[in-house]
């Protein structure tokens, strides 16, 4: 099993859950977070005077699974997540050693 | 004197005569109370009514009127007798030939008049140096003359802040007049008229009841009866006491105590006996008095509107039984409530929740006065929500807005809103008021924007009815826009208030939408959002009505994050409107040019308009109704190259001066200086030249002097040294100067650190310089003129005011181009050694 967490722009959340539905993978953890990457961020001005946004706005996905399609989620995610330019976000990939459900205390295989 | 003013003369003095005697004899049997009082004090009002009419008619509307005691028919012996001579004009020859033929055979009678003369424009400045004025003014009964004007008089005088200023005054006086008898009412030989518990005493009650709450004296220690009871006695006694020593003397001596035990009967054998009697019965009646007063000061509410007071538990209607039939008045009860940081009483919701259901929407803004109030009470501030809640529970709000009724309690099963759609537009309103008064830090930069707008109060009312048209299932957003247009024809708003509460309401999704889910790094998505807000004022309503609606959702639903994402959205687009649009000029498949052709007057050629506009930026159709693009195409006709055409208008205090004319140097710093040299105070503008240099300038200032309100020829004045300035007949310089000197400009620095920003980048055109800086008389000027001696042209300006904050932004060029990198930074800090007083 894989986990596969992936920092994408806001706005390109229900593309990458619809690319991923296709996959028939549903379950996911979304998560708003902030930070920068190579792109740094970049200073804005309002009414004259420079203000900081070197924390931008964006958004983590989590899902886990199976090694058979792991290659085939990372593809769909990247093409639904691309514009093209700086800011895009990333894809970080985990090996997953072990998996309970909670409710129930099974361990998954 | 004349043989017939003599006839009459002995006649007046025979009929006082006859109206003294009867006194003294009601006097000397004890019964001297207040029905013989009043009939002697009727007596007097014939006396002065004939006089009234052998004086003869002055030229200005007069009337007498009877004040304090004599006002109240309590005219004792040898009362004064007060009156007030009004006049409904200014006091002249005749008036004053008048004055002196009603007054002069008074006096010879020998009559004590306390009088006083005033014209009725006096009326409207309070005289609260002068209390017991007011208090006889209480009592004020007309006895001769016009009764029209009298009742103007009542209606320029009975107001709730004279009534609120009296009950004061009244306090204080009280205190004093007590201290004098060592706060006791216990006196050996007491002073009927001024001692504690004595009629003086017994006046302040009813004086105070009667201003907070008629009511009071009813659910006070003593019986309504006792205290009539009381004042008929404390009178007796005091017609006794003027009888005996034949002046105005109050003081029940101990002489005096036995006399006066004998005339009222008092029974015993000894005189010691019947004193002891007459006093044992003063003390009674006085302690009646005494305690009447201590609880109606303890318990009676302040006077705080018509009909209104505040309570210990809140804002009540004085007199349920008025309120009940004047709906127009309840927005009132809240709006103090409000306004004094509680909530209306118990009372006062269930007087209105018993008779809400008679009205319809239309009685409760009848008159244009009532729809003010209304929008008034909607601005934002802490308690609105609290009492727009409570005006829902009792049933008022769903008859004030019958659409905000459709959606009561109603459920809509999204998964994502916690609330009924009623508490959720409600929670908005409480989300926008506390986003207006947060002192939370990372909140700050939303507040400035909250407490920038210039009419808030048409944000609440798009946010109560945003979701009206949740009472259905699909598109709620244009039904909510197609019953909101009921409520705008109801308070009959103006049509750039409408056409912004249509706007919000239609787009209340549209912001989110595209912070949430667009991606605002693409310029195209910014641009596309700005051209559906066209102004900065719109975007900072939708901005804040996407925060208060988002958070009303649920309390999770706000995060940081998406107040940040909404913050970017908003300052992109901000930057967008005021710094972009110079590059966007006015194309012929604009929307809303269709629209201003089709709609122009008769003598207006289609091609006129199209020449007027062309070159401007498409901001220009945002920013005007057609009306003013009209006066203002009119005011470009036939303009050659020393003219200038101007039009000068008021509408809500706010001035507007519009300028058209064709370029020329310092032309933009010299209009702002002439508005300066007359202490002008501008609020916001706009200026615009188009490739023909044509100069559209207009500017919307207030005159906190009243400059051209109170002078008859300030309009022309101002026109007039306007053309004189821009022809350069005049300087400008030196009209500034000398209003910069003046002894009434404040000295001190103002508190806002300015900034100055130029940009290069932005505009394809224009450099933009932005400057932030506090406001101050002659600021435009100041800064406008260092652009000019720079040798740049103003092409555009935004010009804005928030509080103390003064927001500009110049779009300039130099030689048809942008500035040198050189040059504007030259200028930058040339502006910024300007602002702080360097040069």
């Amino acid at each position: 099993m894989k986990l596969i967490k992936s920092i994408v722009r806001p706005n390109k959340v229900d593309d990458v859950k619809d690319a991923l539905a296709k996959l028939n993978i549903s379950g996911m953890t979304v998560t708003e977070v902030r930070g920068h990457g190579k792109q740094k961020g970049h200073t804005a001005i309002y009414r004259g005077k420079e203000y900081n946004v070197s924390l931008l706005p964006k958004m983590e996905i989590e899902i886990v699974v199976p090694d058979s399609i792991a290659e085939e989620a990372i593809k769909a995610i990247v093409q639904a997540a691309r514009t093209g330019e700086i800011g895009d976000g990333r894809v970080f990939v985990f090996p997953v050693l072990e998996s309970y459900r909670i409710r129930t205390g099974e361990r998954e295989s | 004197m004349s043989m017939t003013a003599r006839g009459t003369g002995s006649t007046l003095r025979a009929a006082l005569d006859a109206a003294k005697d009867e006194l003294r004899a009601e006097t000397a049997r004890g019964t001297a109370g207040r029905a013989a009082l009043d009939r002697h004090a009727g007596r007097v009002d014939d006396l002065l009514r004939q006089l009234y009419e052998e004086a003869g008619q002055p030229q200005a509307a007069a009337a007498i009127v009877a004040l304090g005691g004599y006002g109240r028919r309590h005219l004792s012996l040898h009362s004064d007798i007060d009156l007030l001579v009004l006049f409904g004009s200014r006091i002249g020859p005749s008036e004053e030939r008048f004055l002196r033929a009603f007054m002069h055979p008074l006096w010879d009678l020998g009559v004590v008049v306390g009088h006083q003369v005033r014209e009725i424009d006096e009326f409207s400045d309070l005289e609260t140096d002068n209390p017991e004025f007011l208090l006889a003014l209480l009592d004020a009964r007309l006895v001769a003359g016009d009764q029209a004007l009298f009742d103007r008089q009542q209606a320029v005088f009975h107001q709730p802040a004279t009534h609120a200023c009296i009950v004061q005054s009244l306090e204080a006086l009280i205190d004093e007049r007590h201290a004098k008898f060592n706060s006791t009412l216990y006196q050996l030989e007491p002073d009927v008229k001024e001692a504690p518990g004595a009629l003086r005493d017994l006046m302040a009650t009813r004086t105070i009841t009667a201003l907070t709450d008629p009511l009071l004296l009813r659910r006070g220690p003593a019986d309504p009866g006792r205290f009539e009871e009381a004042e008929d006695f404390l009178l007796r006694v005091r017609s006794i006491l003027h009888l005996e020593t034949g002046r105005n003397q109050n003081v029940l001596s101990h002489e005096l105590q036995e006399k006066t035990a004998d005339i009222l009967g008092y029974p015993g054998n000894e005189p010691r006996q019947r004193v002891e009697r007459l006093m044992s019965d003063y003390f009674r009646h006085a302690r009646i008095v005494s305690r009447s007063l201590e609880w109606t000061r303890r318990t009676a509410p302040t006077p705080v509107g018509p009909n209104l007071g505040r309570s210990r538990d809140g804002v009540r209607f004085l007199d349920p039984v008025l309120a009940a039939r004047n709906p127009a008045s309840w927005v009132g009860a809240f709006q103090a409530a409000v306004d004094l940081g509680t909530g209306v009483t118990e009372e006062a919701l269930s007087c209105i929740q018993q008779h809400v259901d008679r009205y319809r929407a239309e009685d409760f803004v009848p008159e244009a006065r009532d729809r003010a109030a209304l929008m008034k009470f909607l601005k934002p501030r802490s308690g609105l929500y609290t009492a727009l809640s409570q005006m829902h529970d009792c049933g008022m709000l769903g008859r004030v807005f019958p659409e905000f009724q459709a959606i009561s309690w109603r459920v809509v099963r999204d998964f994502y809103h916690k609330y009924t759609v009623d508490e959720h537009t409600l929670l908005t309103i409480r989300n926008l008021e506390r986003l207006s008064t947060t002192d939370a830090p990372e909140r700050q930069r939303f507040k400035n924007v909250a407490t920038s707008l210039p009419a808030p109060e048409l944000l609440v009312l798009s946010l109560l009815l945003h979701d009206v048209g949740k009472w259905r299932d699909d598109d709620h957003h244009l039904e909510s826009v197609r019953m909101a247009e009921d409520v705008l024809n109801r308070l009959q708003l103006s049509p750039e208030s409408c056409e912004m509460v249509q706007f919000l309401i239609r787009n209340h999704l549209r912001m989110s939408l595209v912070a949430f889910r667009r991606d605002t790094e693409d310029p195209d998505i910014v641009r596309e959002f700005a051209s559906l807000l066209g102004t900065e004022d719109k975007l900072k309503m939708l901005c804040l009505m996407t925060l208060a609606d988002v958070e009303a959702v649920s309390p999770e639903t706000l995060t940081p994050w998406k107040e940040e994402l909404v913050w970017r959205l908003y300052v992109d687009t901000y930057n967008h409107l005021t710094q972009r649009y110079g590059d966007e000029l006015i194309e012929r498949s604009q929307a809303g040019l269709q629209e201003l052709l089709s709609g122009r007057p008769a003598d207006m050629p289609e091609a006129e308009i199209a020449r007027f506009l062309e070159g401007l930026p498409q901001r220009y159709l945002h920013l005007f109704p057609k009306e003013a693009i009209y006066r203002h195409v009119r005011l470009a006709r036939d303009i050659n190259s020393d003219q200038v055409h101007l039009s000068l208008e008021c509408a809500d205090a706010v001035w507007t001066l519009a300028v058209v004319t064709l370029d020329k140097p310092f032309l933009f710093s010299n209009i702002c200086g002439v508005l300066s040299s007359f202490g002008m105070n501008i609020l916001r503008g706009h200026a615009m030249t188009n490739p023909n240099g044509l100069v559209l300038d207009v500017f919307h200032f207030t005159d906190e002097e009243r400059f051209l309100e109170l002078n008859p020829d300030a309009h022309r004045q101002v026109l007039h040294v306007l053309q004189d300035v821009v022809a350069g007949r005049a300087d400008v310089r030196q009209l500034v100067r000398g209003r910069e000197q003046s002894v009434l400009q404040p000295k001190t620095a103002p508190r806002v650190a300015p900034v100055v920003h130029a940009d290069n980048e932005t505009s394809g055109r224009y450099t933009i310089v932005d400057i932030v800086a506090g406001n101050a008389l002659g600021l435009l000027y100041r800064i406008s003129r260092v652009i000019s001696q720079h040798g740049c042209d103003v092409d555009l300006v935004l010009i804005s005011t928030e509080g103390e904050r003064a927001i500009d932004v110049f779009h300039i060029t130099k030689g048809g181009a942008k500035l040198t990198d050189a040059e504007h930074r030259g200028l930058t800090s040339d502006l910024q050694r300007t602002l702080e007083g360097t040069t």
